[in-house]
């Protein structure tokens, strides 16, 4: 190859690599533009509080897609993180009901989620397990035990659970907490992902995982953690959540909210191929679903039009997706 | 290998039946900016064997698979009698009479023979009982001795493509691609091979048969057409043709034989044993292996494709298990090893660079020196939890002057580089691992030519620097050019060890299949 024609190589592909860092860039313009239309066309949108109600209400959501994130850029999927969140969460409760002290019913409901997320990642890991059954049937054991534990489906905190109650409720400088929670934990994953060794392996791994393997990377041990690091994380997703509305409903594990991770973290560009896609992209991913959700919210769409509206998007995302990153061999490979 | 078909070349050749019966003109095809043929003409005759050669990449497969239909051409035309057709889907291809056998088989492996040779145009309903005759029929007019009713999954090889044949037979293939037909077979297969190629030609079915092996195609063909880098070179009938042009033409220059001093055999001596392999077994890829790799030494292994040579490299590089019971031994510096990953390996200084850098080689989604940089992150002494750019540019960018990677950018995507600079940020990767231990597998499969003497540089450096050396390469002239010792495998074994002083491609051969 000539140096011309390396030149010719450059050009073309900085256009490919604007086009794949355009997909978050695009879901925020319309993200912007869609938030734009509803604050013309909706009295109430364009207010703080609604604002603020619009950031609280994606902050849960954010902090799961951002553990999501971190499994699907590893070439994984966790179907079970509403299952790990939603029994974490009730077990810190239930403790908490005991008597036990804030930091111990934290770390006992940390041990529940990553014993979760543990099994998950080794059946996945050794057994070689496709992590979308693996996960799937995870999360119907975890709702199955966890009703059996709790020996209820609505788990409530006690009312003097300050520490607790604070992590849902509370402000900081103005600011609602489980806002700050969402903001701190993308800043500490964006770290994570682009600055350290573990992330870069994490991309690696989704990439080309047998190559992965052969570079030296100890990819099982790797997948094994990304899906305890996810599953703690969607504890600290339950614990925001239960504690803002002072409860948990273990029945939010077979309900929808999985498909609005799914959405997030495929519409901002996270690839289900794996080793694609960012922090940015969750980011963009949950602001657009946010604002879309609120704006039907306040237009007064029911609830089943709505989940037509996610459906529809989700679908949309991921068509992109594979259109995209299509996993077709004759595309993806040159002749001979 | 004697000539198992003596044919007369000049019947078929000048004797052109009318019209032919393939053509394509000015054929392109662009993978994502790239051409990978570009304004290829070819033709075929009836009662012809067309021979289409040239290295990895030069675009016999893209062209064979646009005539089959597999994919369409970006530009240009193909006929058929003079017709010109648009295959959009195999399919097209076959209804139109042309049929091509992959190297790795199409056939579906949980059914029987007869249902294969009967799949894609099944009837309604199917009666298993005439299936079977039918198949039986068709078998046993093409003196195949296969029985239609066993599963194919059951089936080596050779009856495999026994199917594919008789597959295409009954489609009333008129042109019939072969697609390395030979790299599988065993020698006595190799030779019914070419019986029933000739059988085909009598029946003037047109065949176009792609292959490495510069002597089966010369051997076979009536007429051999070379490809270079996407492009059409020569036509020319077989009789006029010498290997030697062969490969002038193929690579595009005089292919100077530069033979590299050698350590002799009393020197190897004195030097430490670094690596030994002894009586290593794993299922039946690799049997009752032993050999000793020497610190500054290049050990070439050559062999057939499946005689055990991946294998055995893997073993060792950790990234394959031997037999837990009877596996034999590894030994690095005297000190046993059984590796469980390839992490330990590494962490031992032995590393394995893959045959096929795109399967699992690089990581198409980074740039040139992050796959570089991820290399020293994955050894012990190289991780530290923090990315630190500084060290990667530092790292990077002496392995790219070291290697001569031709990337104006370090920054670019890997992706946006040519086959040969590709390659060697691979090799970088696994140098980064400051190894004491190497070992290349076909480290110049799918390189452009340019950058071949300089792959071949490099792993000669390795050896100087003072590091054991293993190459392992289906290409002879590569295998003597780079060794100090060749190593030869069969079916699992090793058949002979050679010195390279004493090495020449008849020997190389003659163990390799005998």
């Amino acid at each position: 190859m000539t140096q011309a024609d390396i030149a010719v190589g450059r050009r073309q592909s900085a256009g490919s690599r604007r086009k794949l860092q355009s997909q978050e860039l695009a879901i925020l313009a319309i993200a912007a533009l869609l938030a734009l239309i509803f604050a013309v066309t909706l009295p109430g949108f364009a207010t703080i509080n609604n604002m603020l109600t619009l950031a609280r209400s994606v902050s849960v959501l954010g902090v799961l897609s951002l553990a999501m994130a971190l499994v699907v850029i590893g070439r994984g999927l966790d179907l079970s993180l509403i299952a790990s969140m939603a029994a974490g969460a009730a077990a810190v409760m239930a403790l908490l009901g005991a008597g036990y002290a804030f930091p111990v019913a934290v770390l006992a409901g940390l041990a529940v989620a990553m014993a979760i997320g543990l099994a998950n990642g080794w059946i996945i890991a050794f057994i070689e397990v496709p992590a979308l059954f693996t996960t799937l049937a995870m999360s119907l054991l975890v709702f199955g035990v966890a009703r059996f534990a709790f020996k209820t489906v609505l788990v409530y905190p006690p009312t003097d659970a300050h520490a607790f109650l604070f992590l849902g409720q509370g402000k900081l400088f103005g600011v609602p907490m489980p806002i700050i929670v969402f903001a701190v934990t993308a800043a500490a994953m964006h770290l994570f992902l682009s600055r350290t060794t573990p992330g870069r392996f994490t991309y690696a791994r989704g990439d080309n995982p047998e190559a992965a393997r052969l570079t030296g990377v100890d990819v099982r041990r790797d997948i094994i953690i990304s899906y305890m690091l996810a599953a703690g994380l969607s504890l600290l997703a339950g614990l925001v959540s239960a504690s803002a509305t002072a409860s948990m409903n273990l029945q939010i594990i077979t309900g929808t909210m999985i498909f609005d991770v799914v959405l997030v973290v495929v519409l901002g560009g996270v690839s289900l191929v794996g080793g694609r896609g960012s922090v940015l992209s969750v980011l963009a991913g949950a602001l657009l679903i946010g604002v879309l959700l609120n704006g039907l919210t306040i237009m007064n769409v029911n609830n089943q039009m709505q989940d037509v509206v996610r459906g529809l998007v989700l679908l949309g995302a991921i068509i992109l997706d594979n259109r995209l990153h299509p996993r077709d061999e004759e595309t993806a490979r040159q002749g001979d | 290998m004697n000539s198992p078909v003596d044919h007369q070349k000049t019947a078929t050749a000048t004797a052109r039946r009318d019209a032919p019966v393939l053509e394509v003109r000015d054929g392109s095809k662009i993978y994502g900016g790239v051409h990978a043929i570009e304004g290829v003409s070819f033709d075929l005759y009836p009662g012809e064997v067309h021979a289409l050669v040239g290295e990895n990449g030069a675009g016999k497969s893209t062209l064979c698979k646009a005539i089959a239909g597999a994919i369409q051409l970006s530009a240009g035309d193909i006929l058929i009698d003079g017709k010109p057709v648009k295959f959009s889907r195999p399919g097209d291809a076959l209804a139109a009479g042309v049929s091509m056998v992959y190297q790795e088989t199409s056939l579906v492996p949980t059914m029987t023979v007869a249902q294969n040779l009967e799949l894609g145009n099944e009837p309604r309903l199917t009666r298993f009982r005439s299936l079977n005759i039918q198949a039986q029929q068709l078998l046993q007019s093409l003196n195949f001795h296969v029985e239609p009713t066993a599963y194919v999954a059951t089936l080596g090889a050779a009856r495999r493509q026994m199917v594919e044949i008789a597959r295409a037979v009954k489609h009333q293939a008129r042109v019939i691609v072969f697609d390395e037909p030979t790299a599988t077979l065993t020698p006595e297969e190799i030779m019914h091979f070419f019986h029933l190629v000739e059988d085909l030609r009598a029946r003037g079915v047109a065949i176009i048969y792609i292959s490495h092996a510069l002597e089966e195609a010369l051997k076979i063909s009536d007429r051999i057409t070379v490809l270079r880098d996407g492009r059409h070179v020569v036509t020319a009938p077989t009789r006029d043709l010498t290997r030697a042009d062969i490969v002038r033409h193929m690579v595009g220059r005089e292919v100077i034989q530069e033979r590299p001093q050698r350590l002799p055999a009393a020197a190897r001596a004195l030097r430490e044993k670094v690596l030994t392999v002894e009586n290593v077994t794993m299922g039946t890829a690799v049997k009752n292996m032993s050999f000793t790799l020497y610190a500054g030494e290049v050990v070439g292994m050559a062999g057939l494709i499946g005689s055990g040579r991946t294998e055995i490299a893997r073993v060792i590089a950790g990234a394959l298990k031997r037999n837990l019971i009877n596996g034999g031994k590894i030994y690095l510096r005297g000190k046993p090893i059984r590796y469980r990953t390839p992490r330990q390996a590494i962490d031992d200084g032995i590393v394995y660079i893959t045959e096929d850098r795109k399967v699992d080689g690089f990581f198409e989604t980074m740039a040139i020196d992050d796959n570089i940089y991820i290399g020293r992150l994955a050894t012990k002494q190289g991780w530290t939890f923090a990315l630190n750019a500084g060290d990667r540019n530092r790292i990077a960018s002496e392995l790219i002057r070291r290697l001569r990677i031709a990337a104006l950018d370090s920054r670019a995507k890997i992706i946006e580089l040519s086959g040969g600079n590709q390659q060697k940020v691979v090799v970088a990767k696994a140098l980064a691992q400051e190894p004491q231990v190497v070992i290349f597998d076909e480290p110049t499969r799918g390189v452009d030519v340019g950058a071949i003497p300089e792959i071949h540089a490099a792993i000669r450096k390795q050896a100087e620097e003072g590091k054991a050396v293993l190459v392992i390469s289906s290409y002879l002239p590569e295998i003597l050019s780079v060794s100090d010792r060749i190593l030869v495998t069969r079916m699992g074994r090793i058949a002979a060890e050679i010195d390279a002083t004493e090495a020449d491609e008849q020997k190389i051969m003659y163990a390799a299949i005998h």
